[in-house]
């Protein structure tokens, strides 16, 4: 029996709570404190996958990564939207200092051509960041995505819907969004390389609504019920 | 002045001969006079002779490919030939249908004698498995008849090259019928015997022209060739004797194409980044093809990737019976600008246009798009969707007062369902357009739906209630 658990504990496969050690796995920082903290103090994982799973859009999931988008460009690296849901709106994110000049959008027709456009993109040396919206992922493409960005050492961030948080995925990070009922995005950590998940965090993203500005004293009602008939 | 001349004895069969593997007999059929104006050594095995008839030839030879001759396309080869040969001489002239002349004797010193010039010119034949008779001459047309008759010598010697041409018999000299006839009836049976006669007495004898042609030869009378110009495009043509089905079976002549479109731009140090491929079939419209890279570029692996990628997407729609090739536009080379020390930089450049090109090669190139402002209060029309662009090293500079907008804009406003929970800023009113008759009259407000997203809605002068964006 004994023979047995040590051929258990010398197979890798075995994670063991003890070995934990702080991760030195490569990093850009999210840009936000509190969510960095409950990352270990690292933020987004270079070289791998990360999944935001929720349901609807215009929680702030674009805020989320926005500063991480800003730094991105500045570098000078292309940032690659694959099949976004609805229009990116230029002016906006031009507004938040992304210079639109190194922002390029992909749409593709099928799930072929957006599976080989993905790991192209993210074999690439130019790619500093993907963001992709794929509809149905197998694990076995999730797998192959997440080689392609281990080659290419690029930072992937896929959208997808709540209802795969069940599933299990090689992403080397994720985290489910809900919105708040202050405007605010809290973070539910369901998968991390390295440590424990199940850290919970969230993030006050009232700016969105431009609710600091002395506009909004105005409307304090709103015009809806009077235009009720 | 020294001339070189390249006789090309069977172009045709050599030009359909490097654009295939391997393949049985063939021969150039002349269409009018269904007879064999060229055959391969395979056909000639096998007893067909150049004049046979079709018939007989057929006989001879059931399983004989066969390829009708046009003129058209004979000049467009002899120009293809003249364009490499002039990598090497600057004064060349096409003699049609089957010759091309250049200048030698100012080439001498820079090849170090006219032996090395003659090997040089050996050796691009073989590298382009092409067959061609080379002579020299001290003038245009000595040079002609001696390659014509297979008699050319590397010598430079003019006694030499008049002995040589004294012994061509009269019927290759290429005298008219008539004054050839004639010169026979006077017993005079090789060129040597005609340059004896004094030239007075031949021109009024004979004909002042025939009296031109052997001064012509002899190089007693000037004989000015124009120069000849390479056009500014390149272009090639591959046939198929057998039928291409399949894609991969296009790849053989593309490698070679591509070759030598990757040496032509090297020699004139330029780029191009539209290549045009023309698929001709035999029943249906031929298949034009456009392949774009999204820099410039002259390396044949590059551009024969992006045919690849291009030729998976679009299977073909019948067999291939010729292909074209031509690059029309080019671009002068750039001097990349040496920033930093490793070339960092240049590699990068270099990874962009490579990742892009194969991106739009599968996808097409609606399927990329970059977003640039543009000055309006309306908000569909704040920005547009252009082509994918290097971008420069200059920042575009957003201007300094954008209002308050939504990440997500909705490409077509969707009415509005739910009551939303929280009114968060607005009113906002854009109202505008009045002057491309595409107005919009709208009140803009942020509000909380149930679900916790933050929309941007509005409502028009109808008083209907749109979304028209997510704060995500």
């Amino acid at each position: 029996m004994s023979k047995l658990l040590s051929t258990l504990l010398q197979d890798a496969r075995v994670w063991q709570g003890y070995q934990h050690r702080r991760a030195t796995q490569p990093a850009e920082s999210t840009g936000y404190q509190a969510l960095d903290n409950q990352l270990g103090g690292l933020g987004w994982p270079k070289g791998a996958l990360s999944e935001c799973l929720l349901d609807t859009w215009g929680i702030g999931e674009l805020h989320l990564v926005l500063p991480l988008m800003q730094r991105v460009s500045e570098e000078g690296k292309t940032i690659f939207w694959l099949n976004p849901p609805h229009t990116p709106y230029a002016p906006a994110l031009a507004r938040e200092g992304v210079n639109l000049g190194h922002l390029v959008m992909i749409n593709t027709q099928d799930r072929n051509d957006f599976l080989w456009t993905l790991e192209n993109c993210l074999r690439s040396p130019v790619t500093g960041l993907v963001f992709a919206w794929p509809g149905k992922l197998a694990s076995r493409d999730v797998r192959r995505l997440q080689l392609a960005a281990e080659a290419g050492n690029n930072l992937c961030v896929l959208f997808r819907s709540r209802q795969h948080v069940e599933q299990n995925s090689p992403a080397a990070l994720r985290l489910e969004l809900v919105p708040g009922e202050h405007q605010e995005l809290k973070i539910n950590i369901i998968k991390r390389r390295g440590s424990w998940p199940g850290q919970r965090c969230s993030l006050a993203l009232g700016h969105r609504a431009n609710s600091i500005d002395h506009n909004s004293v105005r409307v304090v009602q709103g015009p809806w019920p009077k235009t009720r008939r | 002045m020294l001339w070189l001349y390249l006789h090309f004895p069977h172009l045709l069969l050599d030009h359909i001969q490097r654009n295939q593997e391997s393949m049985g007999a063939l021969a150039i059929l002349d269409s009018a006079r269904q007879c064999i104006v060229q055959a391969c050594p395979t056909a000639q095995n096998l007893g067909i002779e150049t004049g046979m008839r079709l018939k007989t030839a057929l006989a001879l030879a059931p399983d004989l490919n066969t390829l009708q001759a046009e003129p058209k396309q004979e000049a467009w080869l002899l120009e293809d030939q003249a364009r490499w040969l002039y990598h090497f001489a600057a004064h060349i002239t096409l003699v049609p249908p089957d010759g091309l002349c250049a200048e030698v004797s100012s080439l001498q010193k820079l090849y170090g004698g006219l032996s090395a010039i003659w090997q040089t010119i050996e050796q691009a034949l073989t590298e382009r498995r092409l067959t061609a008779w080379i002579a020299v001459g001290h003038t245009p047309l000595a040079a002609r008849l001696l390659a014509q008759t297979g008699k050319g010598e590397c010598s430079a010697d003019k006694a030499h090259l008049l002995t040589a041409l004294g012994k061509l018999p009269l019927l290759s000299a290429g005298f008219d019928k008539k004054s050839c006839t004639r010169l026979q009836r006077l017993g005079l049976n090789s060129l040597g015997e005609v340059f004896t006669l004094p030239a007075p007495e031949l021109a009024r004898r004979l004909s002042p022209e025939l009296l031109a042609r052997v001064q012509k030869i002899e190089g007693t009378r000037s004989d000015p060739q124009a120069p000849w110009q390479p056009p500014h495009i390149f272009r090639q043509r591959a046939d198929f004797i057998q039928e291409v089905e399949h894609t991969q079976g296009l790849f053989f002549s593309l490698q070679r194409i591509l070759a030598e479109l990757e040496e032509d731009l090297c020699w004139r140090q330029q780029d191009t980044d539209t290549l045009l491929l023309t698929l001709q079939h035999r029943h249906e419209e031929a298949t034009r093809l456009r392949i774009r890279t999204t820099g410039p570029e002259h390396r044949a692996e590059a551009f024969l990737k992006l045919i690849r990628l291009k030729l998976d997407q679009q299977p073909l729609k019948a067999p291939v019976t010729a292909l074209i090739f031509t690059v029309k536009q080019f671009t002068d080379r750039e001097v990349p600008i040496g920033q930093d020390l490793l070339g960092e930089t240049a590699d990068l450049d270099e990874a962009w246009h490579t990742l892009i090109s194969r991106l739009q090669a599968r996808l097409g190139e609606q399927a990329l798009r970059q977003f640039s402002l543009k000055e309006d209060y309306r908000p569909e029309c704040a920005w547009f969707a252009k082509e994918v662009l290097k971008p420069g090293q200059k920042q575009e500079k957003a201007p300094a007062s954008l209002p308050h907008r939504p990440i997500w804009l909705l490409k077509c406003p969707k009415p509005l369902t739910q009551i939303p929970v929280a009114w968060l800023s607005g009113p906002e009113r854009i109202s505008g357009g009045w002057w491309d008759g595409q107005r919009v009259h709208r009140d803009y407000y942020i509000a909380q739906l149930p679900g916790g997203e933050l929309a941007w809605v509005f409502r028009n002068h109808q008083d209907g209630w749109f979304i028209h964006g997510w704060f995500g």
